[in-house]
């Protein structure tokens, strides 16, 4: 039966070390042990979930990118076919203009020969002329050295006159 | 299959010898004294001691201080060695006996031949076992609490981790739970609680010193915890909580005239600190005592014969290896039971009503 009897001794030690543990250990031990756990606990919650974001936002992330790159590839292929087709019309407004320029020059080049044909010619026959001239000056001046042939000149002169 | 076989063998085979050294030891000791007497050895394992056992010989004990109040008011404080195998200190103080009424306690010897029980408050082998206790509790936590204030968030490894865990399995799976916002308030309570009764427990399995002790199958020690519960749960329990003691939700003829419900309902405060009480006590103490006496076996048969004492040495030290195991496990959930039930009761008496 001396099991089943509490002794007082026990009772009285056994109340003082536990209020003493307990207070020992509410004090300066179950805070800081279960503050820790439930914060690293909810860290690990938090870091879970943000991972979950974070992969989400990373599959966004590729998602955009592949867009952008086909968009970018879609673009370089539009700026290409753009450039040569702007290649194609600088070299061929290149082409027309060059010609311009060369009919206008050459124009310019026939309308100076042409001049100068033409100053040439005035000239030449100014100078044929001059010679004409000069020659029939000499052929009159031999030819009317008597008074016989002038008079026969004049005559025929009046005559064409008279016919006419 | 035949390497296992053979270290089937060899194992049984180093049992056998090993029991029959037993034997042999078993039977001079129980031919040098007297018979032997189970019950006694039974009790004396099982119940309190003014001196602790040493491992490997049974009459040398480690001396604990007496401290007690006598008759005329007067303190002594002495050894327990000076009244250890019957002698008497200061001519009055003695271990009483059998035919005293105080078989193994401190007795005062009065001048007229009668006996007067003194005041005890000696530091016996189960307070001795409480100190060790206490000091392996808030030294193991008290260190784990200074892990935390330096490492901040780090996790422990090795021991400090796996009392983590422990603490976890308990505060995240009983306490946190079931009192939710209340947690904070309770839980240094009960992880001490739980901490107490399960080192409590696991030293008492460790049969040498400064082990052995049966310190939670001693009722003075759970019916204090089941106190501190009793207090937890009264103290801090609702308006709501005391409304449903004296004035439940149950039809109106089951609490006036005659308070049936009410008189269950206060009933049932005081049973369930006294379950507790009785619930690790019994776990613990029958533990004990199956070890103790599947041991035993071994002397009782080996005085009667060499052979019947061989066989049941061996099949005794498996059963007993056996139950051994099954009391770590038993420390462990009885020190769980006690701390859901003690969450439970305290979380019952926070309800806050049935609008939640």
């Amino acid at each position: 039966m001396e099991l089943f009897t509490p002794e007082f001794g026990l009772i009285f030690w056994m109340f003082v070390s536990f209020a003493i543990l307990f207070f020992i250990l509410a004090r300066f031990a179950w805070p800081w042990i279960l503050k820790s756990i439930d914060e690293r606990a909810r860290m690990i919650d938090e870091g879970v979930e943000k991972t979950r974001q974070a992969e989400e936002s990373l599959a966004n992330a590729k998602l955009t990118a592949e867009r952008y790159e086909k968009e970018a590839v879609a673009r370089q292929a539009e700026i290409l076919r753009e450039a040569d087709r702007m290649k194609t019309q600088i070299i061929e407004e290149a082409r027309g203009q060059a010609s311009v320029e060369a009919k206008k020059v050459l124009e310019a080049a026939q309308l100076s020969i042409e001049q100068m044909r033409k100053e040439a010619q005035a000239r030449m026959r100014d100078e044929v002329s001059a010679l004409a001239i000069d020659i029939a000056t000499k052929v009159v001046r031999q030819q009317m050295a008597d008074d016989e042939s002038q008079s026969k000149l004049v005559n025929s002169l009046l005559d064409e006159i008279s016919n006419n | 299959m035949c390497f296992l076989m053979k270290k089937l063998i060899v194992y049984i085979s180093i049992l056998l010898v090993a029991a029959l050294m037993a034997l042999g030891w078993a039977r001079t000791e129980s031919h040098e004294g007297q018979e032997i007497n189970p019950k006694e050895i039974i009790f004396e394992h099982l119940g309190d001691a003014y001196g602790w056992e040493l491992p490997f010989n049974h009459d040398i004990r480690l001396p604990l201080p007496i401290i007690i109040r006598a008759e005329d008011g007067s303190w002594h404080c002495f050894s327990s060695s000076c009244v250890a195998h019957g002698a008497v200190h200061d001519g009055r103080f003695a271990i009483g006996d059998e035919a005293s009424g105080y078989n193994g306690k401190v007795i005062e010897l009065r001048p007229d031949g009668s006996v007067y029980r003194p005041l005890d408050f000696s530091i016996t082998k189960n307070v001795a076992a409480l100190f060790v206790t206490v000091i392996v509790v808030a030294s193991v936590f008290l260190s784990l609490a200074r892990y935390y204030r330096r490492n901040g968030m780090k996790a422990p490894r090795k021991f400090k981790g796996a009392m983590e865990f422990l603490v976890d399995f308990i505060y995240g799976g009983i306490v946190k739970p079931t009192l939710k916002d209340k947690a904070p308030k309770f839980a240094p309570y009960l992880m001490t609680v739980f901490m107490f009764i399960f080192v409590a427990n696991l030293l008492g399995l460790v049969v040498i010193f400064p082990g052995g002790a049966n310190l939670t199958g001693n009722i003075a020690i759970t019916l204090v915890l089941a106190l501190f519960t009793f207090f937890m749960t009264n103290v801090f329990g609702t308006k709501h909580y005391w409304k449903d003691v004296f004035w439940p939700d149950v039809p109106l003829w089951l609490k006036f005239p005659l308070p049936i419900m009410p008189v269950i309902e206060v009933f049932g405060v005081f049973t369930k600190p006294a379950a507790l009480t009785v619930r690790l006590f019994a776990n613990m103490m029958g533990g004990h005592m199956i070890v103790i006496v599947l041991t035993l076996l071994i002397f009782i048969f080996a005085a009667m014969n060499v052979w019947v004492g061989g066989v049941t040495s061996v099949v005794s030290v498996l059963f007993s290896v056996f139950m051994l195991l099954i009391d770590v496990l038993v420390s462990f959930i009885q020190a769980f039971v006690f701390t859901m039930l003690s969450t439970l009761f305290i979380s019952l008496a926070q309800e806050g009503g049935h609008e939640e």
